[in-house]
């Protein structure tokens, strides 16, 4: 399997602070890797690098293939990146408009992606008429319709409450098995980061560097009683033990 | 209306103080006639002293100084609020000319387009594009960017951006310019309209009374001139109600 993202002694610097030093890690293709560490670490700005939002000051980045009908990111402030003026189905349909695909096409894809999220929102609705969770799962249909190859979410979950969370996570699973994207989640969150990651990269506190590759090989879709595996708890113990260390609890 | 009756309750309050003033001779009834005998002369100048004229002549060229203050105003606006450096230049002039009085500019008008219909629309047309101007400008560089980076990374072009994005993220500012705008045009309108070149117009009316002493006369002007300067703004916010629905939510 070849290398779909690789990161290579990134340095990044805002003004005086310096984010990262060094890190380096590697995503293979059809992976789901987690990137997990304390606050202000640069989760969120690792994936702004790989996007290219952001610059970096160092080392490598690359992400095979990189373009934008490839690749989908979910915003950490979901929210901001709706677009209120557009309803929940021209939300959805908003960057297969952009890649100039005929209405039909459009329609059928939009159904896809809502009958693999199982979410069901009045396509009517504009995002303001929505709950925080429901935005959430607007945003994700929205990055799913495209099919994307390379998926970046950046604290997916943050909206929902805990049962929707499970849902979205199973969902999610359900995606990846069929399409097999390479996907690249940000969270603080030990559960949601081992239920979905099958290798979890802990970061330091900043300036971040990588303190342990955790492998997480139990094979997918993980259901809830994986939650409750011995699996589960030894990888969320070796997890657990690199957050202490990188944080320096 | 959402507030039913209550919102009628200021204006009954106004009439009531108004009626009760002019029937205690709280004031000499030369300088203040009673609403009642304001409105019916205001009725019989409708039927049959031409004010319906009057009101329609001032409301045209309401109507074409605001046509030709928005069809400069948001290209002018939208052009310099994307470039930023351009705007930077001309802020201070933008805001010299926005703050003269229009009217102590109405002079120079009347020299360049001369005393008729022209320089009258034209003064109007002046000070409101420079308020549409000011507001589709900044609607554009107080923008979020994150909608904007969202469609840049879905692979939209830089016009894309504009048609799908920048555009609508000013628009609830622009409604603004717009709604100042036309109560504005009003405002210059009615008073160019008393000084010259004019034998029509509710300006022209207010004043032609004002000079012979009929003050019921002039009442009823105002009264009217406040009732379409009234209906006006509420034209402008149901039509922001209607096409920005997500402004402000």
């Amino acid at each position: 399997m070849g290398i779909t993202i690789s990161v290579r002694d990134v340095k990044k610097r805002f003004g005086q602070k310096e984010v990262f030093q060094d890190v380096s890690f590697r995503v293979r293709k059809g992976e789901i890797v987690a990137l997990f560490g304390p606050n202000g670490c640069g989760k969120s700005t690792l994936l702004n690098i790989l996007s290219r939002l952001v610059e970096k000051d160092g080392g490598k980045c690359d992400v095979d293939g990189f373009s934008s009908s490839r690749v989908s990111y979910v915003f950490q402030n979901y929210r901001d990146s709706l677009l209120p003026w557009r309803n929940v189905y021209d939300n959805v349909a908003f960057p297969l408009e952009l890649q100039d695909m005929n209405a039909d096409d459009i329609r059928k894809r939009v159904q896809e992606v809502e009958s693999i999220l199982g979410v069901r929102l009045d396509r009517r609705k504009y995002p303001y008429e929505l709950s925080g969770g429901q935005q959430q799962m607007l945003a994700f249909a929205r990055a799913l319709v495209t099919r994307p190859q390379v998926f970046f979410i950046d604290e997916p979950f943050s909206a929902l409450d805990y049962e929707n969370n499970l849902l979205l996570r199973k969902r999610l699973q359900e995606y990846c098995v069929i399409h097999r994207p390479t996907v690249l989640v940000v969270t603080h969150d030990i559960e949601e980061a081992v239920h979905l990651a099958g290798r979890i990269v802990v970061l330091s506190k900043p300036p971040a560097r990588v303190v342990d590759v955790v492998e997480n090989p139990s094979a997918y879709p993980r259901d809830l009683s994986f939650l409750d595996s011995k699996q589960y708890r030894d990888v969320k113990g070796r997890v657990f033990a690199a957050f202490q260390k990188g944080a320096g609890l | 209306m959402k507030h039913g009756k209550t919102v009628l309750l200021g204006p009954g309050l106004a009439l009531l103080a108004w009626y009760l003033i002019a029937e205690l001779r709280l004031v000499d009834a030369f300088f203040l006639p009673g609403p009642i005998a304001t409105i019916s002369e205001l009725l019989e100048l409708a039927v049959g002293g031409g004010i319906i004229t009057d009101a329609l002549l001032t409301l045209e060229r309401v109507f074409l100084a605001f046509v030709i203050a928005v069809l400069v105003g948001i290209p002018v606006g939208l052009f310099l609020g994307t470039s930023r450096r351009v705007y930077e230049s001309l802020e201070m002039v933008i805001d010299f000319f926005r703050s003269i009085p229009a009217t102590a500019i109405f002079p120079l008008f009347v020299v360049v387009f001369g005393i008729e219909d022209s320089s009258k629309i034209a003064v109007a047309s002046f000070a409101s594009a420079l308020i549409i101007l000011f507001h589709t400008a900044h609607g554009v560089m107080h923008a979020k960017k994150s909608r904007t980076l969202a469609a840049r990374l879905m692979g939209a072009t830089k016009l894309q951006v504009f048609r799908f994005v920048s555009f609508w993220e000013c628009l609830p500012q622009i409604f603004v310019g717009l709604r100042t705008a036309v109560s504005l045009s009003l405002v210059i309108v009615v008073v160019t309209e008393m000084f010259i070149g004019t034998y029509a117009g509710l300006g022209r009316r207010l004043i032609d009374f004002q000079y012979v002493y009929n003050i019921e006369g002039m009442y009823a002007i105002i009264l009217l001139t406040g009732i379409i300067g009234y209906l006006i703004n509420a034209v402008f916010i149901l039509l922001e109600r209607r096409v920005v629905h997500w402004s402000g939510k």
